[in-house]
């Protein structure tokens, strides 16, 4: 066992599967020689050398599709898009082509190549550069996408992403990267479609992702010490696939749901969660359900703006409260 | 490695003939079916039994045939949703790409792609493109395999002139400049961007040659409708690829005898120009070149009589040939086969 | 993985019967496994050499993934298979039906007086049968605005305890439009007859359902053992069921009340035991063809008996002997998946056997040790008996004597006898 921040355990995840696998190749801006912007990939290229970590110029399509035609003829590439505001330059990419190759081949073409990209806010990086952009690619047909919350997650799932013989798209938060969490030693993979159970609980079911994630558990705590509700906190990790049994399984033990979600209001991850489970377990619910978002708008530089933009744990805990004694 | 520019220079055409006769015989047969199969697409099109939109490449047959002989097995085309011609000489069925665009199971990609997206990767085609620009980069990405594995293969991608102003084709070009990667980029310049001359829109005369520079790139500007001239620059361009000497850019001139598409019947052309360019049908050059160096009558004649044969044979396929079955509709989502997004 | 039931979408392979490098023939069991309908042997469909077990024992796969491969698997694959499952998955759900809406309604939302309540507090009313209209009554009266999952469930449990909870059905969907006639069925002669006869053995005989569970590990031991021997021997594929035909046997010669006729006035005991097998023609009707004397059969001669009449039964070549003078029935509906069944009983027998799916579940074993949860092989025996002929405590007795003969006897010695 280690102790491992986050961003350390983007390039030890990066290094097991090239250290594995000779097919995976690693490009992306300033993340060779620079090891990256957010020092996400230091030693990668001192490791695996010019050939196989490479640095691109400013040129998010190209990179994109680069990956794309490398994966399609046999390799299996990882890309960095630095900002997940970026995916909007290349959106192409994921909309149009990744995503839909195979469907209109018949199969002859595929995609097996990963997007890593520091996804969220929290940084004070002004609107264009802080965005939860998860939601974005949730709604394209053919891809999948996971946003870990933890350092041993992000071996986990790094390491899947990459065997996947889909496209993945992989959100880090960028202000989890100096976020430490337990890492076990040897090799780490994780599987895609797979929610988590971090805190069991029999009054409420709270759904999060990623940066929500250490929040949730953190108002959690609060709700039991302070007004003795158990909440059960559940890690998304995976928008697609969706692992809906757990979710599913949870609100029938509650009968209660929240979700709390770090993108814009509208069509966020947790609306289609919540469509999903007032259809299918509309019988096991005691009450409505109800979404924890970021307002609708974008996010201003200015850190109070920002913290009162974001959900914060104390949001978290008073809306639960009133809900739950409503 | 030859110079591009002394491959494109005109030469003395009975002497030494660096093509040989089986290329030459080649090259002839590709342009001859390609043009028939396109003008059946054309007619099965006015019948209603291809639906949707088609772009036929007729009267650009020479750039298709002239790459088509000069690729090797491995060398992979990426194309754009006029894709049919490169499809075609690159070794795929004429059932299979007619199939296609009738959308039938006996289609290339069983009805699922239809005109715009050819792939035949038995054939080396990977993908045909609908989004005008963006198969530039993705044949950087295999190009870049190539180079990382150290393979002998070489990508080809084929665009039109509008092509040249989108962002992919700047960045794709930088791209394969920078890191030298084994791609030949070639633009067809048919002198129209979809409805509009190209003039109109492009900053410079040659919207691919006159840019070339910006990327440290050699000016290759050639005639489209010789597919001699196409072939040898094809070759050279390959062997520099291939041998470590990094990407070009060729703009081959050339024309389209029908609209954009089929739905363009294409009255913006000034008067004139249409009759001026058919006289320069590569078809018609081509013709005149075996004769030239001495191919009987017959034996052309042979070759045409066998593709409105093959092109014959392969409607009544098509026509025969059911829809794809519907368990095709949520097929090849995923690498499992299946589509699922939950559990 | 072969498909094992219409919404069944993977299996856990429980135990693997070959081992790569194996030859295999057409119709060798190759692995048990385990889904959450049902448990089942798996064998080969092609004859070859076991090149390849993918999925090992303990692991799980969805329906219609490679599992293992035999013969050379055929051409060469690109690395890129290694990660991938080589096969399709079989269709998992409609495309058009991606999330289950749930049919079933569960009465008002709200009250007259305004009072409302949760989605599974009206679930949990009807299937608890409560009174919903004195519930909403009484919470009115209280000033309380709704009704929820916490207060339904105080309600059931403030309710006096000899109250039996019958489960009441949900109410149908109103349907404000006039119900449209589907397809008309005919049923045929076969099940018309069997039909009547059942309404007449339901009307006129008062049934009493019991069951008992039965630890089947060892049967299943000493199945999975000797199958391949007892194959080779005798042609015979044995199940699970010749066990429980001799234990019922063995089980009637101490309780012989079971095995006789009752006219409505007389119990005539019969010294012969001529087991009945229920056997479901496809879905077409029901047939009951006799195993004779089955109280001298051995537990293979019980077993190919019982294939015979199958068979038969199957092929349509039942004689009128085979269908009368049937003195005890066994109803077996292991194949379904199901838990229990409270079957009809053949007049003019007194009762009939059921007996359902076994698979895998936690059960308490005590050893010198001390108690331990295990997984053992749990299937449920139950008996449907005409409460005139005897009582409950004579047919529990029975159905205890009968588990604890599947469960105790040495079946090794049974079958090493016939081998």
């Amino acid at each position: 066992m280690a102790e491992l921040t986050y961003r350390d355990a983007v390039a030890r995840g990066i290094a097991q599967e090239m250290e594995r696998d000779e097919r995976v190749v690693f490009l992306g801006e300033d993340v060779a020689k620079a090891g990256g912007v957010f020092k996400t990939t230091v030693g990668l290229y001192e490791r695996f050398g010019p050939l196989r970590v490479r640095d691109t110029p400013i040129s998010e399509q190209a990179i994109l599709g680069a990956a794309i035609g490398a994966a399609m003829t046999g390799l299996r590439p990882i890309a960095e898009l630095m900002f997940a505001d970026f995916l909007a330059v290349c959106f192409d990419y994921v909309a149009n082509e990744m995503s839909k190759l195979r469907y209109m081949s018949n199969g002859q073409l595929s995609c097996p190549l990963v997007i890593r990209t520091g996804n969220g806010g929290g940084v004070r990086f002004g609107a264009q550069h802080s965005q939860s952009v998860e939601n974005w690619t949730m709604m394209i047909p053919g891809v999948k996408v996971v946003a870990p919350s933890s350092p041993v997650d992000v071996i986990g799932l790094m390491a899947a992403a990459v065997r996947d013989p889909d496209p993945v798209i992989l959100h880090e938060h960028k202000a989890l990267y100096a976020f430490k969490g337990e890492v076990p030693d040897g090799e780490v993979v994780d599987t895609l479609g797979t929610a988590k159970i971090l805190r069991a609980g029999r009054d409420c079911t709270i759904l999060a992702l990623a940066l929500m994630v250490p929040r949730a558990l953190e108002a959690a705590e609060i709700l039991q010490r302070d007004h003795g509700v158990d909440a059960e906190v559940i890690d998304v990790r995976s928008l697609v696939p969706l692992d809906t049994q757990t979710i599913l399984g949870s609100v029938a033990k509650t009968g209660r749901l929240f979700t709390v979600e770090e993108n814009p209001r509208l069509c966020g991850w947790g609306a289609e969660i919540a469509s999903i489970v007032a259809d299918e377990a509309f019988w096991d619910l005691d009450g409505p359900i109800v979404r924890i978002t970021t307002p609708h708008i974008p996010l201003p530089a200015a850190d109070h703006l920002e913290d009162l933009a974001l959900p914060s744990s104390a949001r978290i805990v008073d809306k639960v409260r009133r809900v739950l004694n409503g | 490695m030859a110079s591009l520019k002394a491959a494109t220079a005109p030469r003395d055409q009975l002497q030494n003939d660096d093509i040989g006769l089986d290329a030459r015989l080649e090259l002839f047969r590709l342009q001859v079916e390609i043009r028939d199969c396109e003008k059946r697409a054309y007619d099965l099109f006015l019948q209603n039994m291809i639906k949707g939109t088609s772009h036929l490449s007729i009267g650009q047959e020479a750039i298709a045939a002239g790459f088509g002989v000069a690729m090797r097995k491995g060398d992979k085309s990426f194309c754009t949703y006029r894709g049919h011609a490169h499809t075609l000489a690159r070794g795929a069925s004429m059932e299979g790409m007619l199939g296609e665009l009738m959308l039938r199971d006996i289609g290339l990609m069983r009805g699922k792609g239809g005109s715009m997206h050819l792939t035949s990767v038995e054939h080396d085609v990977f993908g045909s493109y609908a989004i005008v620009g963006a198969h530039l980069p993705i044949a950087c990405g295999a190009a870049w395999r190539a180079q990382y594995l150290g393979e002998k293969d070489v990508s080809v991608c084929f665009f039109g002139d509008g092509t040249t102003n989108i962002g992919a084709f700047h960045e794709a070009l930088n791209f394969a400049a920078t890191w030298k990667l084994p791609v030949v980029f070639v633009c067809e310049n048919n002198l129209y961007m979809e409805y509009t001359p190209i003039g109109e829109v492009t900053a410079v005369k040659h919207p691919a040659a006159d840019r070339a520079a910006a990327y440290g790139l050699e000016r290759i500007l050639i005639d489209g409708n010789d597919a001699d001239v196409v072939y040898r620059t094809a070759l050279a361009a390959l062997e520099k690829a291939r041998e470590g000497g990094g990407p070009s850019l060729i703009e081959c001139l050339t024309y389209r005898h029908s609209g954009h598409s089929r739905a363009d019947p294409a009255k913006y052309r000034p008067p004139g120009e249409l009759e001026d360019w058919l006289k320069r049908d590569p078809v018609v050059v081509y013709r005149g070149r075996l004769r030239d160096f001495g191919v009987a009558q017959e034996t052309i004649d042979a070759i045409e009589a066998q593709s409105k044969r093959k092109v014959e044979v392969a409607t009544e396929a098509c026509k025969a040939s059911p829809p794809a079955p519907v368990e095709l509709l949520t097929k090849d989502v995923y690498a499992d086969g299946g589509w699922a997004w939950r559990n | 993985m072969p498909q094992l039931g219409e919404t069944v979408a993977e299996g856990k392979i429980l135990a693997w019967f070959k081992s790569v490098g194996d030859e295999i023939k057409e119709g060798d069991d190759l692995f048990e496994v385990e889904t959450d309908k049902v448990t089942i042997e798996v064998q080969a469909i092609v004859a070859g050499r076991l090149s390849e077990i993918r999925v090992g024992p303990g692991a799980t796969a969805k329906v219609g993934e490679v599992v293992a491969v035999v013969g050379d698997g055929g051409a060469a694959k690109s690395a890129a298979d290694d990660e991938a499952p080589a096969a399709k998955t079989a269709p998992w759900r409609s495309p058009f039906e991606e999330v289950s809406t749930p049919t079933e309604r569960y009465g008002p939302a709200r009250g007259p007086n305004g009072v409302s309540l949760t989605p599974v507090a009206r679930r949990l009313v009807a299937l608890h049968g409560l009174d919903v209209a004195g519930l909403v009554a009484e919470a009115g009266r209280r000033g309380a605005k709704k009704i929820d999952g916490p207060a339904v469930r105080a309600a059931i449990a403030a309710r006096p305890a000899t109250a039996p909870t019958a489960p009441v059905a949900p109410l149908p969907a109103p349907s404000p439009l006039p119900v449209q006639n589907g397809d008309v069925i005919t049923l045929n002669t076969v099940r018309q007859r069997t039909g009547e006869r059942l309404a007449e053995s339901w009307r006129t005989i008062p049934h009493v359902f019991q069951a008992i569970e039965v630890d089947f590990t060892a049967v299943g031991r000493v199945r999975r053992k000797h199958k391949e021997a007892l194959q080779n021997a005798h042609g015979i594929s044995l199940t699970y069921l010749p066990f429980i035909a001799r234990a019922t046997c063995l089980a009637i010669a101490a309780f012989p009340q079971v095995n006789a006729r009752f006219d409505g006035k007389e119990l005539t005991l019969s010294r012969d035991i001529n087991l009945g097998i229920a056997v479901d023609l496809d879905h077409n009707g029901l047939v009951v063809p006799v195993a004779r004397d089955a109280g001298d059969l051995t537990l293979i001669g019980l077993a190919k008996a019982i294939r015979r009449q199958i068979d038969k039964a199957k092929a349509g070549k039942l004689s009128p002997d085979d269908l009368s003078g049937g003195t005890y029935s066994i109803s077996n509906n292991g194949a379904f998946g199901t838990t229990f069944t409270a079957p009809i009983i053949n007049a003019p027998q007194v009762g009939i056997l059921s007996t359902d799916s076994i698979r895998l579940k936690p059960a308490v074993v005590s050893t010198q040790e001390g108690d331990f949860v295990a997984p053992r092989m749990i299937g449920m025996i139950g008996q449907s008996f005409d409460h005139r002929a005897f009582d409950g405590a004579y047919s529990a007795a029975f159905l205890s004597r009968l588990k604890q003969i599947l469960e105790t006897r040495d079946w090794v010695e049974e079958i090493s006898s016939d081998l």
